[in-house]
This record gives structure tokens, C-alpha cells and sequence, in this order.
């Protein structure tokens, strides 16, 4: 079809149709001026290079030359994209779908842009056209789901990912969201089990190891969780996260005190981590330096003054520092933040 | 009448009917003993040993003398035994008879217990022999301290000697404390989560304070106290302490306690007396009186003024019998209180009971769940009605008296439960109180720590359950989130057939009349000498296009019978990038004087030589001369544009041209018909000012001289 049209086109501007006969064949093979595709592909060429702000330009020219050029808005779009221009990107798949409205590509293309643009609905059903236009293509299913696992609807979720992994059997990523939508839904066995085969899949996909010991322990297996917190550590030695992590398996194993190093080695990494600053000072609470605990859950609310666990941890700590009307005060501001267990720990303790 | 001893100090009793009693049997076993000078060996107190300090010496066999004879009555007052011995100690520390004697003051006399266990640890060190019962009081001592597993360890190597009358007795004894050395352990490890507060000094004392009471609400508290200055303001010739008497504390808005008062006249006498219980409203209360075996009576408020107590009477006071504590129901109407007396308690010891005040019928006893075969005491009925507290000896008691809860639920006693480690510890814990919210106890302790002397009232703090500590975690649930991979689909390049090609059109003229021609185009691959293809202009227009492909040096010749031909060249490398040209060609008739351009002639730079690519247009020029006009003679000039010397390009132009010449003469041309000229920069065909100019001067050109 396209080949025709060139074809058309170049006897028409060549002026020599009427004389085709005697132009002998490989003339009829000639191509029009091609401005436009000459631009286009100098694009494709500077997109590919990385050379992002050029390949608009050239972008911008092919569409000023040949305004019906789906291609060409589709590829600034993508351009556009990487620049961060999501508005403008999604302006031109708009027209690249118009033109060419059974291209796949431009479907999920529009679908990454609206989810950069923070317009998940929009994207979510755009990924669903792609997935309808082209079933196969896993990506669709796969970021549809994690859409969908944001929302907080694992089971549809869990459908998404278990579509993506029919479409590509060897998709790491959809195995190991599919572990992750397991567990929200409290299918840990299911959820250790996708994370294995995510890691088997793709070994360096290591996130997986950490998602795997979270897993891990909430089937109450401390063991287990630590050696896949270990394996990782021994990997990553710069991830705070990891340390965090680590710091709960020791800390709901009983070992407040390695549990505290983990704590502070994740300090140490990030300084003034919120999260990390309560968990120390709830570490700390168990090995009862009262006075530690309460300068960490002090500094984690400095950091987060709507962080209600870090409130209700140094309602705790007030209370063994007989200070129960601190105590009082914190349980109260953390019952506000939205722990309700911070009102029945205030009437427990007589506050007033 | 002061014979029984008050509530709170009913001791431990212990045995020692199997010690020297006398001063005389005492020395004996001193001397018995064996004696050493080194440290860490027993040293007697003799002569012999202490030659250089008679007098010292005297002293201390003095101090021991009077040591005994609190020692050896029956009950022995250690308590008073206890500062001579220790006077004596200061003397020589290590003598083992008196090291164990300490030991066991320390163990027989109120709140001081703990303190026996370095005496009787030297005594085994100095000589493990020097009583049979040093493992088992080794046993108390140890877990009184709380050390447990040690403790087990004495008990266990106190078996009693065989053939001993009460030897049943005594494995009974050592198994129960073995029990609650186990007990102990495991509420240990279980402790409660409470503070304990000394009530300060305003309500104790350098004397034992203890036994207190409270209104439900916390605002008064009554409690007995054996300190200088009250209604009996005189010493027990008994025990040694001032006579015991009911005080008074009223709390603070703040929490804090007021400065303690005497409850006066009314209530205290010049003997013992001791409160027992507070009604929750604070409007009654009872209180303990030594009259007989010792029994409750109860008084009233009146505005600000306490009646005189009153005997409960025979339903709740036996004759023989003893009630050392009671306590109100939140509704008044029921008491329940402790004795020993009933013969229809058949569970051993003291029991509580339960009694309609204003009915008629019996006491009943709590029953098997709440009473054990040992001693229960300290009755304390919650607010709440239905939740009791109250000492007992058994259940799982830690040792001596622990306190215990038991609910009044679905018309019966829930399994009494230990209140656990550190309210309870292996010594008595008995009288304990509760504050309405639950929030707050008092119970009297002996608490090195903060005590003011002797025992004093604490505050119990109830934590409740552990508040487990919330952490936070951080995970990266999604994997696109956790290492977002770039996925986008570029569409790409498309086909641009012109990138590659160079267009090549016009129109094919004669030269004099401009008229169309149909000519022949050849197009030719330099490189190979071949012609790739041949087209024709349009006859009518004259029009031609051809288009060359990237990647060739072309050689186009255009060309028609009885025209001189055109030579173009294009040199179109690899990736040339696509254009248009437009070379409209005026063939000129192949008439004497005509010329032409030798375009597809090429040179090595600044040589004559002579590149391989100018074959195709060589063998052309030989087609010309020997086939098609066999007869015709030509000139070949070179020339060049004007940069370097006119001379040198003369020269090389020369010398160019003869190249070409020579080798038309190679492939057979007859010399004759031949001519070579070189004209340097002299006959310019465009501007030498521009490159391109330049680039059409310098040529290689033939002329017709003749056909």
C-alpha cells in the first residue's frame, strides 16, 4: 500500500507519467523527494544516538513536511517521552492512534505516557487496547497489572500478571509482581514461590530476594528470611532498604541488639532515614535504653511529622520513662495519624 | 498477750532443735572444730589465735554469749541475737560456727533475709561441715536471692539424716521449695510490666510501715506503722520495735502523698494495732486486734472522727482461732476474711472465708481453687466485686506468701494467677491493694534500693501487656518500579530509496537546431569497464532520466548515429546521499571543428598516468576511430585550471594528452590520424575563481580535424 503510494507520487512529481513507457523500468522504482522520510530517519538515527532535543527537530520538520505522517508523530512521541514532555508526547500519539488506529504500539506508548502524566485510569485502558490489539505482547498485561496492584486490586492484579507470563513464559518481572500481589493477598507460600522463579528467570533481578525474605517472614520464617537478606547484603552492601529489612527479621527474631546495628548501618547509608530512626528506637525500647529510643523516634517524627508508628513507639518509650503525660500525648497524636490501638493504649494508662 | 506475732512478720520458721544450744555446747563446737591460721580457714576464737588481744577477744566471746541467749529461746529472737553475733564478727570474720549463726538470724528475722547468703556461703567455705542443716539454709538463702538453679542444688543435697522423727516432714518442705524455685524461674522470665515506687517519706518511715489500705479512689490511705511517736509510743519487750498503730495519708491532687497522721485514740491503743481493711467509700474500716487468738473489729466515721473499733463477733471471730485480715465487698454486705479456726476448713492453715455481714448463716469457705493446703491471707476484694487478690503460700508460689488473682466468673473461681515477678519475689508478699481503674497497687516491700528502713509501702504501676513497638518497613513491591527497564518501541526508519539513489535527468538537444533527440544513453561501470544499462531520451521531448544507485563511478554516455557522443561522469560512493541533477545535453553533429569533453578520462593526481576507471571511454574513443570513422582525425588536448605555474601545466596538460594519444596508438589508431596538444590554463571553459570552475577546466577534450 505504502510502496503504491510512494510509487504514485514519485511519477507525478518527477513529471513523468505520462511519459512512463519510455523511462524503462528502473524508473518506475523511483522515489519522490522524500523530504519528510529524509528527516524522519535522520530522527529514528538521533533517538538512537540519545541525541533526544535533535531528533525532535527532525521529527518536528518530517510532520511539517508530510502533516499525515503517523510514524513521524509517533516517534516524537517517543522522543517527547524521553524528554520528559509527557503532555506533548501524549498530544502526539493522540494523532499518531488517529492515523493509525490499530498500531499497538502507539496504544501502549500513550499508555507509558499517561502513567508518567500520573493518569493511571487513562493508561490502564490504553494498556488494555494494547493488550486487546495485540494479546501476546506482554508488556501490555504486565503494566496493567502493576496499575492495577497500585490500586490496590490485587486479584486483578494477579489475573494481569498471569496473562503477561502466558504471553512471554520467561517474563521475570511479571513472575515476580505476581509474587508481590500474592502476598498482599496473603499467599505467601505462592508469593516465595513466584519470587523464586523470578530470581531463577533473572539472578540479578535481586529485589526479588528482598521481597522473597519479606515474604518469608510473615510465614514465620526468620531463617529463611535472614539468609535471603544475607544473600542480597552480600551483593549490595550500600542499600539502606536491605538493612531495614534485615534490622525487622533480626528485630522479630529477638535480636533487638543486631537488629539495632542493622538499623544504624541503614542510618549510616541514608542519614535521617525516617523508618530506619523508628525502627531503632523500637529496637531500642526492647533492650530498654529508654533515653536512645527516645532521641531516635524524637528525631524520625523531626524527619516526618505525620509519621504516626514513630508517635506511638515513643508513647511507648514516654511511658518507661515515667513521663506519662509525653506518653499520653503521643499515643493520642498517633491514634489522630490514624493507629487506633494509640486510643486504647491512652485509656489503658489512666490518661487523662 | 503480745505472744502472737503481728500479720505481717509471721516468719519463716526454722528449726533448731538439732543446734548447740548453750553457751557451753557452743564453745565446745568451737573447740570441736578444727583450727587454721591461713585465710579462708576457720579460726576459733581462743586464746591461742587472738594471744595478742585478751581483751578484744573477751569482748567478743561476750558478744557471742549474749548472741545465744536470744539464739536459744524458744522461738529464738534472731533478731535480737543478730547484733551481738555481729559485733563478734567484726572481731574474726572467719570463724564458720558464727558465720552459719549469722546466716541464720539473718534468715529467721524480717525483711533482711537476703542478706544471710554471703555468711552462709563463707561458713561452707570455712568448714562444710559445721551444721547438717547448712545445705538447706544454703537452699533458702540462694532462693531468697532468687538464684534458683543454685538454690535447687542445695536443697537437693539437704536430705534430711535418716532415722529423723520428722524426717517426712522435712523431704515435704525441701520438695515445696524445690517446686517454688521452679515456679520462680519461670515467672522470672515472664516479669510483669510494672513500676514500683517507694510512696516517700511522708507516709514511710525509718520503721516498718506496712499492711496499707485505700479508698477506691486512691484519695486516702491507711496503713500500720511501727514508729516512734504513736498512741502506744513504747518498744515491744518482745520484739523490740515500737508497738504497732494505724496512721493515715491523704493524697494530693498531684499524686503525691500528704505528710502521715496518727488515727488517734479511738483506733490505736497502747498495744498492736494494725488495719486490715478500708470499705471503698472509706466510711469503715477493720482493723486487727491481739485479743485471744487475734480477731478483726471494725470501725466507723463519723464526720472526721473514727469510732472506737468494735469485735466483729463470734460468727466471724473463733475463740481460738486467728483472723489476721478481712475485706469488704463494694457493696458492704459481704466480708471476706481469713482464719485458721473453722473445723469445717479442712484445707490446713489459713483460709478465706466469706460471710453475710447482716445474714445469719455460716462463713463459707472459698473452696478448693482459691484455698490451698497451706496459708492463704491478705484478702482484697476488688471495686469490681468479682476480682479477688489475696497471699497464699501454695499454689505456685516463688516462695513463702506471693500474691495471686483470682474472678468470680460463670459461678466460679478462675485458677488463681501468680501475679508474677518482681511484685512477688521468694520472700512473703502479703497485703496487697488495688486502686478502682486497676492502674495502681500498693503492697509493702523491703527493697534495699529505695527503701527508707525497714519495710515501707510501695506503689505498684501496672503497665499492662506489653505495647508492642510498630516498625516500618519499606518494600519495593513492583519490579518495574524497583529497576524500570526502558521500553520504547521506536517505529523504525523508513524506506528512502533516494537516500541511495542520484536522479539524472534532461533533455537530449541537438546542438544547432535544439531539437529533441532520441538518443541512446549508456550507463557505464567505470570501475569494470562494462555497461550496466542502456536507456533512451523520449523522441519526442528529448527527455531522459536514469537513476544511479549509490556506490559506482558512472560513466554516461550519451550518443546517436552522426552525433559527436556526450561523456558525463558521476562518482557516486557508497551512502552517496540523494539528489537531482538536471544535465540537459546538447549533442553536437560530428562536423569538423566539434568538440568534446573526455569526462570519463581520469588521471592520478598530478601524473599523466593514465587510471584504470578511463578505460570504458578509451575503448570508446578506439570503437570511434577504427569502426565507425575509420578515416577521422582528431586532436586530444588537456588542460587545466590556473593554479601552479602556466609552465609545469602546460607540461603536465601536454603530456596528459600524448597519454591518451599513445594509447589510441596502442590499440592500433595510425599516428597520422592523431594529434596531441597541451594548452595548460589558456583556454578556460569556466571561471578559475570557483571550485567547480576550476574542476570543468581542468579536462581532457578532442577535436575534429577532419572526418
Amino acid at each position: 500500500m505504502m510502496q503504491k503510494l510512494l510509487f504514485t507520487i514519485c511519477l507525478s512529481t518527477a513529471g513523468f507519467a505520462a511519459q512512463a513507457q519510455v523511462d524503462t523500468v528502473r524508473a518506475t522504482t523511483l522515489p519522490p523527494a522524500q523530504v519528510a522520510e529524509k528527516y524522519y530517519n535522520s530522527g529514528v538515527a538521533k533517538f538512537n544516538q540519545k541525541s533526544y532535543q535533535a531528533a525532535l527537530q527532525d521529527f518536528d520538520q518530517a510532520i511539517k513536511t508530510k502533516a499525515d505522517f503517523g510514524k513521524a508523530y509517533y516517534n516524537r512521541a517517543a522522543t517527547r517521552y524521553e524528554l520528559k514532555q509527557y503532555g506533548p508526547a501524549v498530544q502526539d500519539y493522540n494523532q499518531a492512534i488517529q492515523l493509525e488506529p490499530t498500531s499497538f504500539t502507539a496504544w501502549y506508548g500513550r499508555a507509558q505516557a499517561k502513567q508518567a502524566l500520573g493518569e493511571n485510569d487513562g493508561a490502564e485502558q490504553d494498556y488494555g487496547k494494547t493488550a486487546e490489539l495485540k494479546p501476546d505482547y506482554a508488556p501490555a498485561w504486565y503494566y496493567r497489572g502493576d496499575l492495577r496492584f497500585e490500586k490496590g486490586d490485587y486479584q486483578a492484579a494477579l489475573a494481569d500478571f498471569t496473562a503477561a507470563i502466558k504471553a512471554d513464559p520467561k517474563y521475570a518481572y511479571a513472575y515476580h509482581d505476581r509474587g508481590s500481589a500474592q502476598r498482599q493477598l496473603g499467599n505467601y507460600a505462592a508469593a516465595v514461590q513466584d519470587y523464586s522463579e523470578a530470581l531463577r528467570l533473572q539472578p540479578e533481578l535481586e529485589v526479588a530476594l528482598l521481597n522473597r525474605a519479606a515474604a518469608k517472614r510473615r510465614q514465620n520464617d526468620a531463617k529463611g528470611a535472614l539468609a535471603d537478606y544475607n544473600a542480597y547484603l552480600g551483593h549490595h552492601t550500600d542499600n539502606p532498604v536491605a538493612y531495614l529489612g534485615r534490622g525487622q527479621a533480626r528485630f522479630e527474631a529477638g535480636d533487638y541488639k543486631a537488629a539495632a546495628d542493622d538499623f544504624s548501618k541503614a542510618l549510616e547509608l541514608k542519614p535521617g532515614y525516617a523508618l530506619a530512626l523508628n525502627n531503632r528506637a523500637a529496637a531500642k525500647l526492647k533492650l530498654e535504653d529508654f533515653k536512645g529510643a527516645e532521641a531516635d523516634a524524637t528525631a524520625a517524627i523531626q524527619q516526618n511529622a505525620q509519621y504516626a508508628e514513630a508517635y506511638l513507639n515513643r508513647g511507648h518509650i514516654r511511658e518507661m520513662l515515667r513521663n506519662p503525660a509525653g506518653a499520653c500525648a503521643d499515643w493520642r497524636k498517633a491514634a489522630d495519624l490514624g493507629i487506633e490501638a494509640g486510643k486504647s493504649y491512652a485509656a489503658a494508662s489512666g490518661c487523662e | 498477750m503480745i505472744s502472737v506475732p503481728t500479720p505481717a512478720f509471721r516468719a519463716v520458721k526454722i528449726t533448731t532443735s538439732k543446734w548447740p544450744r548453750s553457751l557451753g555446747a557452743f564453745l565446745a563446737a568451737l573447740l570441736l572444730a578444727y583450727s587454721a591460721s591461713a585465710q579462708n580457714q576457720n579460726i576459733e576464737f581462743t586464746k591461742d589465735q587472738f594471744n595478742g588481744d585478751k581483751e578484744g577477744l573477751k569482748t567478743a566471746l561476750k558478744e557471742i554469749k549474749l548472741g545465744n541467749e536470744w539464739y536459744d529461746t524458744d522461738p529464738p529472737r534472731y533478731e535480737q541475737a543478730l547484733p551481738h553475733y555481729l559485733a563478734a564478727q567484726q572481731f574474726n570474720p572467719n570463724n564458720a560456727l558464727l558465720n552459719f549463726r549469722i546466716g541464720a538470724c539473718y534468715l529467721g528475722s524480717g525483711g533482711l533475709k537476703a542478706k544471710s547468703l554471703p555468711y552462709l556461703q563463707k561458713a561452707q567455705q570455712l568448714n562444710p561441715q559445721v551444721d547438717e542443716r547448712l545445705h538447706y539454709l544454703l537452699g533458702r538463702a540462694l532462693h531468697l536471692n532468687a538464684k534458683w538453679t543454685e538454690a535447687i542444688a542445695e536443697y537437693k543435697a539437704a536430705q534430711p539424716p535418716a532415722g529423723l522423727k520428722d524426717a517426712n516432714a522435712r523431704q515435704n518442705d525441701i520438695n515445696k521449695k524445690i517446686a517454688e524455685c521452679q515456679s520462680g524461674m519461670a515467672l522470672q522470665k515472664n516479669a510483669a510490666r510494672v513500676f514500683i515506687d517507694n510512696v516517700g517519706p511522708n507516709v514511710n518511715s525509718s520503721a516498718a510501715d506496712y499492711g496499707p489500705v485505700i479508698t477506691a479512689d486512691e484519695s486516702v490511705m491507711l496503713f500500720t506503722s511501727r514508729r516512734q511517736g504513736g498512741v502506744g509510743d513504747d518498744k515491744d519487750p518482745e520484739t523490740g520495735g515500737y508497738f504497732e498503730d494505724i496512721w493515715q495519708s491523704v493524697r494530693n491532687a498531684d499524686g503525691t502523698w500528704q505528710q502521715a497522721r496518727n488515727l488517734g485514740t479511738n483506733v490505736n491503743t497502747k498495744g498492736h494495732d494494725a488495719v486490715v481493711a478500708l470499705a471503698p467509700d472509706g466510711q469503715r474500716l477493720i482493723t486487727y486486734v491481739e485479743d485471744g487468738a487475734g480477731d478483726l473489729h471494725e470501725a466507723s466515721l463519723k464526720g472526721a472522727e473514727w469510732k472506737k473499733p468494735q469485735q466483729l463477733g463470734r460468727r466471724i471471730n473463733g475463740g481460738q482461732s486467728h483472723e489476721p485480715s478481712a475485706a469488704y465487698t463494694p457493696n458492704g454486705r459481704m466480708l471476706y476474711f481469713v482464719s485458721n479456726g473453722s473445723p469445717k476448713s479442712n484445707r490446713g492453715g489459713h483460709d478465706i472465708w466469706r460471710i453475710d455481714i447482716e445474714g445469719r448463716g455460716d462463713a463459707e469457705n472459698l473452696g478448693p481453687v482459691i484455698n490451698t493446703p497451706f496459708n492463704e491471707d491478705g484478702i482484697f476484694v476488688h471495686p469490681d466485686g468479682k476480682t479477688i487478690y489475696f497471699s497464699s503460700e501454695g499454689h505456685n508460689s516463688m516462695g513463702g506468701y506471693d500474691i495471686f488473682k483470682s474472678e468470680w466468673k460463670n459461678g466460679q473461681w478462675t485458677k488463681p494467677e501468680n501475679l508474677g515477678w518482681p511484685i512477688n519475689t521468694p520472700d512473703d508478699d502479703v497485703f496487697f491493694v488495688l486502686s478502682a481503674s486497676g492502674r495502681h497497687g500498693y503492697y509493702s516491700s523491703t527493697r534495699e534500693e529505695d527503701g527508707l528502713g525497714s519495710r515501707d509501702i510501695y506503689q505498684i504501676t501496672f503497665l499492662g501487656p506489653e505495647k508492642p513497638p510498630v516498625l516500618s518497613g519499606e518494600d519495593q513491591l513492583l519490579a518495574s518500579r524497583a529497576a524500570p527497564l526502558r521500553e520504547t518501541l521506536l517505529a523504525p526508519p523508513v524506506a528512502i530509496a533516494s537516500a541511495q539513489v542520484t536522479i539524472l535527468k534532461g533533455t537530449v538537444t541537438d546542438a544547432d537546431s535544439k531539437q529533441p533527440i532520441e538518443a541512446t544513453i549508456d550507463l557505464v561501470d567505470n570501475s569494470l569497464a562494462q555497461t550496466i544499462a542502456s536507456f533512451t531520451s523520449n523522441a519526442q521531448s528529448g527527455r531522459y532520466l536514469v537513476s544511479l544507485p549509490s556506490g559506482t563511478n558512472y560513466g554516461i554516455v550519451v550518443r546517436k548515429e552522426g552525433y559527436l557522443f556526450h561523456s558525463e561522469n558521476f562518482d557516486l560512493p557508497q551512502g552517496a546521499a540523494y539528489s537531482e541533477v538536471v544535465k540537459d545535453i546538447p549533442l553536437k553533429k560530428l562536423d569538423v571543428g566539434a568538440k568534446v569533453v573526455l569526462n570519463n578520462i581520469f588521471f592520478d593526481f598530478d601524473k599523466a598516468t593514465l587510471r584504470k576507471e578511463s578505460t570504458a571511454e578509451l575503448q570508446r574513443l578506439v570503437q570511434l576511430m577504427t569502426t565507425e570513422y575509420p578515416s577521422l582525425r582528431i586532436e586530444i588536448s588537456g588542460h587545466t585550471d590556473n593554479v601552479g605555474k602556466a609552465e609545469y601545466n602546460k607540461d603536465l596538460s601536454q603530456r596528459r594528452a600524448k597519454a591518451v594519444v599513445d594509447y589510441l596508438t596502442g590499440k592500433g589508431v595510425a599516428a597520422a590520424r592523431l594529434t596531441s596538444a597541451g594548452y595548460g590554463d589558456t583556454q578556460p571553459v569556466a571561471t578559475n575563481n570557483t571550485k567547480e570552475g576550476r574542476q570543468l577546466n581542468r579536462r581532457t577534450e578532442f577535436k575534429v580535424l577532419s572526418k
